[in-house]
């Protein structure tokens, strides 16, 4: 009792693969969209959306804390606050080079890097050293109270003197 | 004495029981010698037969099983470092006062967790040269090659994750540098150091972070890789044996 | 049987009520002659076995013993409001730190590393390392050129900069490179035979492994507080 018709003894090549194909193709499609999710999920759990971190905005205290012409360290926060001729401005204190931090030499009116030698002006330009640019200004106002803030997240381009 | 201690000995190795145990056996002969390599779960990646000429010390240095050696001391070392250490800010610094000062022998297996670590790194670098320096990268060991490279890597990575966890300020200052170099990658750097870092700075998230790094992923990985390095070294027709090698 | 430059081809069929049958042909002129080999093979247990616990065992030993001598450093509590002076990475990363002060981050810290691993990675891919000969022995003068260009090119790029510590090692192994030229591989001289017998893998090799030591050792020794130049006997 031999099947009439349907049945071959050869595979048709064009309907019988492409079925197979297009089934491995959404298998593969189906594993590249999960990998993508995957992917996606594994990124989005790995960057912490709450940070433990100290927030960027410094309150230096009051203006008249600091003397004409001083250059005033706070370690804590990582910045100087400078009260120069044309007024009062910050600099970061981490290094542009690597990180680390620098510390302002009275003696020599300069600010040094200790890791690789980088020097800085008290204008926060560069002056020697493998640091590719100067120490970064950071923005600065006075609170309501007549605090000096000094906000570490962000930076200003151009020099400006907050003046009292 | 010593004859009724051997023959209770050889008595018990008959017991049912023993036999149910050590299948294999010792070297009493070729086939038992066989069975010792090829029936151990931990041996069976070796093959029953070794080259002679391989197993010369002018061959290799054997720098690839001492490579193997320190991995082992160090994962000893760490497993047992790892019950007395917290991963936390500054809780970590204060345990490494305690395995100095308070936990029995914490001296000794913190020493010789770092000096063993300095050692891997330097075995694993003499290691990569002699293979190079003999040639024996080339065709059909070539993959294997590139598998020891990713080793060194790995090695490298967990040497260096390894070092912040005293919480010192070599430390913490070593791992500063490092991950400020990290941002130097154009396009992905910021977003690399992030994650690196589980924050903006080398505070306690990336503590913990170089701690699982350290401990579990890392570790997995150099296993896992060692694993084929070793299947790779049989199926290329076992260690290079210098210029009148089968494979050439 | 004598044609051997008959190509033949495989066909199917698909009968399988016919035994299968594997045919090969070797369309090569081969023997069935084994090349008698003068390396035995021999049982892993107990000689390899043994060989590879006792060597373990020594290491062991050794370490355990400088374990029991000498500490680990452990300097004080991590204080992100104070640089130490110098801050140094572990030794095996001094090198690259030493390169840091010659270069940015960027070329320091990326693109030689990933260079280097990228070199390391395609060694056995090329032909020219795989054949290994002294790289002299062929079209010598032609390489000779190519090999000036690079080496007066290189050095001057490292003048400019300054980086010394590159600069001197490469010129040493470039000196060694041209005594290679300038010996003959029957040359009375066996130091002489040997160095020019090797080929260009080994030089770049041997260039990199002295030159990542000068630079480990320098980055070690020779650098004190602001990566300053300090000779240690005087420190």
């Amino acid at each position: 009792m031999s099947q009439e018709g349907n049945v071959d003894s050869k595979p048709k090549p064009d309907d019988e693969t492409t079925r197979r194909e297009a089934f491995v193709k959404l298998g593969i499609g189906a594993a590249c969209l999960a990998g993508a999710g995957a992917a996606v999920f594994g990124f989005e759990f790995l960057s912490p959306n709450v940070l433990y971190e100290a927030s960027p905005i410094a309150n230096a205290g009051k203006p008249d804390r600091y003397p004409a012409g001083s250059v005033t360290q706070d370690l804590k926060a990582g910045i100087y606050v400078i009260h120069g001729p044309e007024g009062f401005y910050s600099l970061s204190a981490v290094c542009t080079h690597l990180g680390c931090l620098t510390a302002w030499n009275a003696d020599l009116g300069i600010i040094a890097c200790p890791c690789h030698g980088s020097k800085f002006n008290e204008l926060g330009e560069k002056i020697d050293g493998p640091a590719p640019r100067g120490l970064p200004w950071l923005r600065v106002w006075l609170s309501d109270e007549g605090d000096l803030m000094v906000d570490r997240s962000t930076t200003i381009l151009l020099k400006q003197f907050l003046r009292t | 004495m010593a004859q009724t201690l051997k023959t209770y000995i050889n008595g018990l190795q008959q017991t049912r029981a023993w036999r149910s145990v050590f299948r294999g056996g010792s070297g009493a002969n070729n086939l038992r010698r066989a069975m010792a390599v090829q029936q151990n779960v931990f041996l069976h990646l070796a093959s029953v037969k070794i080259s002679r000429k391989s197993l010369s010390f002018r061959a290799t240095w054997f720098l690839g099983t001492l490579s193997l050696g320190t991995f082992l001391i160090l994962a000893t070392t760490g497993i047992l470092l790892m019950l007395y250490y917290h991963p936390s800010a500054p809780q970590a610094y204060a345990d490494m006062k305690d395995l100095q000062f308070v936990v029995s022998a914490g001296v000794f297996l913190r020493n010789l967790h770092r000096w063993s670590a300095h050692a891997m790194v330097f075995l694993v670098f003499a290691h990569m040269f002699k293979v190079f320096y003999r040639g024996a990268y080339r065709p059909p060991r070539e993959f294997n090659w590139v598998i020891g490279v990713i080793l060194l890597i790995v090695t490298l990575l967990l040497s260096y994750t390894g070092y912040l966890l005293p919480w010192d300020q070599l430390a913490f200052w070593a791992i500063t540098v490092g991950s400020n170099l990290m941002s130097s990658v154009p396009v992905l750097g910021e977003k690399l150091r992030f994650l690196m870092l589980g924050g903006n700075t080398v505070n306690a998230n990336a503590l913990l972070r170089f701690y699982v790094l350290h401990c579990v992923i890392l570790p997995v990985a150099a296993a896992l890789l060692l694993a084929i390095h070793f299947w790779r070294i049989r199926k290329d027709g076992g260690l290079y044996t210098g210029p009148g090698d089968s494979n050439e | 049987m004598s044609d051997v430059e008959k190509k033949f081809v495989a066909g199917m069929d698909s009968d399988s009520r016919r035994t299968p049958v594997r045919v090969a042909f070797v369309t090569r002129r081969t023997s069935p002659h084994v090349k008698a080999t003068d390396d035995p093979a021999v049982m892993t247990y107990p000689e390899g076995i043994l060989r590879a616990v006792v060597a373990v065992q020594a290491l062991a030993i050794a370490l355990v013993v400088v374990s029991l001598i000498w500490d680990a450093p452990l300097e004080e509590l991590a204080d992100p409001m104070h640089t130490p002076n110098p801050a140094k990475a572990p030794w095996y990363f001094l090198g690259l730190q030493e390169l840091l002060h010659y270069f940015p981050p960027v070329v320091a810290g990326v693109i030689i590393p990933g260079l280097v691993v990228a070199a390391l990675i395609v060694i056995p891919y090329f032909n020219i390392n795989i054949e290994a000969e002294g790289i002299w022995l062929k079209n010598r003068a032609k390489r000779l050129r190519v090999f000036g260009a690079v080496v007066v090119i290189f050095s001057a790029v490292m003048l400019l900069f300054q980086v010394y510590a590159v600069l001197i090692p490469t010129l040493l192994i470039a000196a060694l490179m041209v005594l290679a030229a300038r010996s003959a591989p029957d040359s009375p001289s066996s130091f002489r035979r040997w160095l020019v017998s090797k080929p260009v893998s080994y030089w770049v090799m041997t260039w990199f492994l002295v030159q990542a030591a000068v630079l480990t050792i320098i980055g070690t020794h020779f650098r004190g507080p602001g990566w300053s130049w300090v000779w240690p006997w005087r420190s």
